[in-house]
C-alpha cells in the first residue's frame, strides 16, 4: 500500500481480479452518455474523449490497456465523444484527506489517521445532504486517497455551478451564521449554538468537529498561539455542548475570531473545484489507484468500511517486501 | 382586503386588468380624469403641487422611476410626493404602468440592460415597501395568498428556488430547510422540529428565523424573476413584429431619468469615493499584478477573461461600482470607448500574451469573450450597436479568486478585511 503498482501489477489486477460487475450500476447504466479518460503513464489523465457504448467494450479496454488510472465524467453528454450536448451532471463532493486543512497526524501524505478523519468529515456532509436538503440518491466512493460523494437525485443533476458553490459552503460551514434577527417587537441577538436548526445548527456541528481537531500547529487566520491554546484548553466544555461557557472563558471578541477562521477553513474540507465543474472527470470505481496501489471502491456501510481492508488489492498482500 | 395585483401585477388578476382597461396604447398619453382623482383622494399625499399628480399612465410610469431614483440617490426624497404609489386605491392603474415599462425597456433595451435591471430592483422595492405600509394582518394575509398563487404545491423543495439562489437573490443559508422542504409554516415547523424548540418559546424562534420575512423574501424575489423574465418575452417577439414607435419613445424617458441616478452618484458627496483615472499600476493588489504578469500554469481563460478583464475596466472606468450600487454600461462612463480601446484592451492583451503558452494562439475565440464579459456580446469587434447584449461583468470577490483561481491571492498587509480587490485598489488609490 501507498507504494506504486508496477506495470506487472496492474496487469494481475485487471486480468486476474477485477470484474466488470464491480463497476456500480449509476455508472454502468448511462456508459453511453459519458466521457472516459486514462491515464496510460502516470502523468495524468491525457487519453481523454473516450466512449463506450457497452459495459462489455470497457472491459476489453481495461483489460488490454491495465492503465495507469481510469476516468469518467460526473456529466452525462449527448455527444460524449466531444463533450458536447451536456446533459446534467452528479453533484459531488471530493474530500481528500491530503487536503484537510485541520488534520491532527502531521502527515506528510495520508495514513490512516487522516483517512479516518476524512471519513469523519464525509459522515457529516452526507447527513446534512439527506437530513437538510432532502438528497436520497447518493453513491459514496472510496477514491484510494479520500472519498467522494456522488449525488444523482434528478433534482440536482440540472444545477448549475453558482447552486452548487452554494450548497458547497451550506454543507460545510463556510460562513459565519448571521448573530442578529429582528421580528416585529424588535432585533434579538442570536448566537448560532442557540439556534437548533436550519444552517446555523450545521455551521455549529462543523465548527465542533474543528475545534476538537485543533492541534497548536493550526493554522488560522488571525488566530494567535495564545487563543490557540486556551480553545484546546476548554474545548472539554463543548463536549456537553456548553456553547455559553467556553465563550466566556474565550471571550466574545476571541471566539468571533476562532469561529471565523473556522469558517473559511472548511472552504477546503471539500475541493470547491470539483464540486462547481460541471464537466469533470472522477476516479472510475473499481479501477486502480495505482500511485497508491489501493483500489477506488464503492462504499456500502460507511459504518463498516475500512479501506485498509477493503480497498487493498491482492497483490499487495502477495508482495514480497 | 389588498388586491393581489397590487402587489404581483403579473397575477392572473393583474393579466385581467390589462385585458380589460390597458389594450389601447394610443391614449396613454391622454390625461386620465379618473386616475387625477383619485391619487388627489389620497390623504398622506402631498398635492400642493400640480406637478406631483400623474395625469397619465405615461407619467405614472415616470413617477415610479423618478420615486425610485429619488430614494435611492437619498438627496431630496420626499415620501408625500409618492404616498399614492403605496396605495391600494391606484391598483387599477398601478398596474397597466407596470405592463408598459415592462414593454418599453423589454421593446428597445432588452433584459440584459441596466434599465431592465433596474426595473426589476425597483418592482422588488415597490413590493417591499408596500408590503411594509400594510397593517399586520393585512400583510400577514396577503403574503399567504400570494404564496400560495405563486407555489402551487404545498410544500416547497428548495431546489424550486434554484434560480434564485443561482441568481443570489435568495440565500441558502437563510432557508430552514429540512427534508429537503423549506419550512415556512408554523405548523410545518412545529411539526418538524418539535423535540429541538419545544423548550425554547418555539413561537419566537419562528418568527425570528422564519415568520413572515423569509415567505415575503420569496414572493418579492419570485415577482422580481417573473418581471425579468416578462421583459424577456417582451424582447423575444421583437424579431417577429415592429418595435411600437410609442413604446419606443416611453423606453427613451425612462433612460433619461433613469441616468438623473447616475449624476447624483457621480457628483460625490465627498466621503472619499474614488474617481475615475487612469491605472496606476504601483496600486494594484497582489493577485492583479500577478496576472498581468500572465498565467503560466493552467486556468489562463479565466484569469484574463473573469478576472482581469472586470476588474482592469472597473478600476479604470467605474471604480466607485459597489458603493454606488448602480449598474452601469461601459458606455455611460466611456462614451466614445476610447479609453476601453486604447488603455484598458491593450493591459489585457499584454497579459493574454505573457501567459505561457500565449492565450490567444490556441484559443483566440477568448477576445470575444473578453468583449461578452465588458457588455459588448460575442462579437470579435467592440462596438456600440452590441452593447447590452452581455452584461459588464462586475470584478470578482477574493473569495471567488481564491476558490476559482489557485495560487493567484498572495494577501499582503492591505489584503486584511478586504473582500474585493477592487476595494483594495480604491483603498490604496484614497489613501496614497
Ligand atoms: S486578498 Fe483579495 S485583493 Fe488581496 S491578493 Fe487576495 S484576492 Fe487579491
Ligand atoms: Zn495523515
Amino acid at each position: 500500500m501507498f507504494k506504486q503498482a508496477t506495470l506487472e501489477e496492474r496487469r494481475k489486477y485487471y486480468r486476474e481480479e477485477w470484474d466488470i460487475k464491480q463497476v456500480p450500476d449509476f455508472i454502468g447504466n448511462f456508459i453511453e452518455n459519458r466521457e472516459f479518460g486514462f491515464d496510460h503513464f502516470g502523468r495524468g489523465p491525457n487519453d481523454r474523449y473516450k466512449v463506450f457504448s457497452t459495459l462489455d467494450y470497457l472491459k476489453r479496454f481495461l483489460r488490454s490497456k491495465t492503465p495507469f488510472a481510469a476516468y469518467c465524467s460526473v456529466a452525462y453528454y449527448q455527444k460524449p465523444r466531444r463533450r458536447d450536448g451536456w446533459m446534467k451532471s452528479e453533484l459531488v463532493f471530493d474530500v481528500d484527506a491530503k487536503d484537510i486543512p485541520i488534520r491532527t497526524c502531521g502527515c506528510d501524505d495520508v495514513c490512516e489517521i487522516c483517512l479516518n478523519e476524512a471519513k469523519e468529515i464525509v459522515g457529516g456532509l452526507i447527513d446534512t445532504l439527506k437530513g437538510d436538503l432532502g438528497l436520497k440518491n447518493m453513491h459514496l466512493i472510496y477514491s484510494g486517497r479520500g472519498y467522494h460523494i456522488r449525488v444523482i437525485d434528478d433534482d440536482v443533476m440540472g444545477l448549475g455551478s453558482d447552486v452548487r458553490s452554494q450548497i458547497l459552503k451550506y454543507i460545510v460551514g463556510a460562513d459565519v451564521p448571521k448573530d442578529k434577527y429582528d421580528d416585529a417587537a424588535g432585533i434579538y441577538d442570536l448566537q448560532h449554538f442557540s439556534i437548533p436548526l436550519g444552517y446555523p445548527k450545521v455551521f455549529t456541528q462543523r465548527v465542533k468537529y474543528g475545534i476538537f481537531h485543533l492541534t497548536e500547529d493550526s493554522k488560522l487566520d488571525d488566530v494567535n498561539l495564545k487563543l490557540l491554546k486556551d480553545v484546546i484548553k476548554y474545548r472539554n466544555l463543548l463536549e456537553d455542548d456548553e456553547w455559553g461557557l467556553f465563550k466566556n472563558r474565550i471571550g466574545p471578541l476571541r471566539y468571533k475570531k476562532i469561529i471565523k477562521g473556522i469558517a473559511s477553513l472548511n472552504m477546503s474540507l471539500v475541493d470547491a473545484k470539483v464540486s462547481i465543474d460541471l464537466k469533470r472527470i472522477l476516479r472510475l470505481p473499481s479501477s486502480l489507484h495505482s500511485k497508491v496501489s489501493m483500489r477506488c471502491t464503492e462504499i456500502k456501510n460507511i459504518e463498516t468500511f475500512d479501506p485498509f481492508k477493503d480497498a487493498v488489492p491482492k497483490f499487495v498482500w502477495e508482495r514480497e517486501d | 382586503m389588498i388586491p393581489m395585483s397590487f402587489i404581483n401585477p403579473l397575477s392572473d388578476e393583474g393579466k385581467q386588468i390589462v385585458r380589460k382597461d390597458g389594450g389601447d396604447l394610443n391614449r396613454i398619453f391622454d390625461e386620465n380624469d379618473m386616475l387625477i382623482e383619485t391619487v388627489s383622494s389620497i390623504k398622506s399625499q402631498d398635492i400642493s403641487d400640480d406637478a406631483y399628480i400623474p395625469r397619465n399612465y405615461v407619467d405614472l410610469v415616470i413617477k415610479r422611476i423618478e420615486w425610485y431614483v429619488e430614494k435611492k440617490s437619498d438627496l431630496k426624497y420626499n415620501f408625500k410626493k409618492f404616498a399614492f404609489l403605496f396605495d391600494a386605491k391606484i391598483t387599477k392603474f398601478d398596474v397597466i404602468s407596470f405592463y408598459i415599462l415592462c414593454q418599453a425597456v423589454g421593446v428597445k433595451f432588452g433584459p440584459n440592460s441596466r434599465e431592465s435591471r433596474a426595473i426589476v430592483e425597483l418592482q422588488g422595492q415597490l413590493i417591499e415597501n408596500r408590503l411594509e405600509e400594510l397593517i399586520t394582518s393585512e400583510r400577514t394575509e396577503i403574503t399567504e395568498q400570494i404564496m400560495n398563487n405563486l407555489i402551487l404545491q404545498d410544500k416547497i423543495k428548495w431546489t424550486q428556488l434554484a434560480d434564485l439562489i443561482s441568481s443570489k437573490k435568495i440565500s441558502m443559508q437563510d432557508l430552514v430547510l429540512k427534508d429537503g422542504n423549506v419550512i415556512l409554516d408554523f405548523e410545518d415547523y412545529l411539526e418538524e422540529f418539535k423535540d429541538e424548540v419545544m423548550h425554547r418559546q418555539p413561537e419566537k424562534m419562528y418568527n425570528l428565523l422564519i415568520g413572515n420575512r423569509v415567505k415575503e423574501l420569496i414572493i418579492i424575489k419570485m415577482i422580481m424573476q417573473n418581471t425579468e423574465n416578462y421583459i424577456k418575452s417582451v424582447h423575444e417577439q421583437m424579431s417577429t413584429v415592429e418595435p411600437n414607435p410609442t413604446l419606443l419613445k416611453i423606453a427613451g424617458e425612462i433612460s433619461e431619468v433613469l441616468s438623473k441616478e447616475i449624476r447624483y452618484y457621480g457628483s460625490g458627496s465627498g466621503d472619499g469615493d474614488v474617481k475615475a483615472s487612469p491605472l496606476n499600476v504601483d496600486l494594484l493588489p497582489p493577485c492583479i499584478k500577478h496576472a498581468l504578469d500572465g498565467i503560466k500554469s493552467g486556468g489562463r481563460n479565466e484569469v484574463i477573461v473573469l478576472f482581469l478583464t472586470p476588474f482592469l475596466s472597473y478600476a479604470r472606468l467605474y471604480p466607485s461600482v459597489f458603493r454606488s450600487n448602480t449598474s452601469l454600461k461601459v458606455s455611460d462612463v466611456d462614451a466614445d470607448l476610447k479609453i476601453t480601446k486604447n488603455e484598458i484592451l491593450p493591459m489585457i492583451h499584454d497579459a493574454a500574451d505573457r501567459c505561457s503558452p500565449p492565450l490567444f494562439d490556441d484559443q483566440p475565440q477568448e477576445k470575444v469573450n473578453i468583449n461578452a464579459k465588458l457588455g459588448f456580446g460575442m462579437h470579435s469587434e467592440l462596438k456600440l450597436q452590441h452593447e447590452g447584449e452581455t452584461t459588464w461583468y462586475t470584478p470578482m470577490s477574493c473569495e471567488k479568486v481564491k476558490l476559482n483561481m489557485p495560487g493567484l491571492c498572495k494577501p499582503d498587509e492591505t489584503c486584511k478585511g478586504i473582500t474585493n480587490p477592487l476595494s483594495y485598489y480604491n483603498r490604496n488609490m484614497r489613501t496614497k
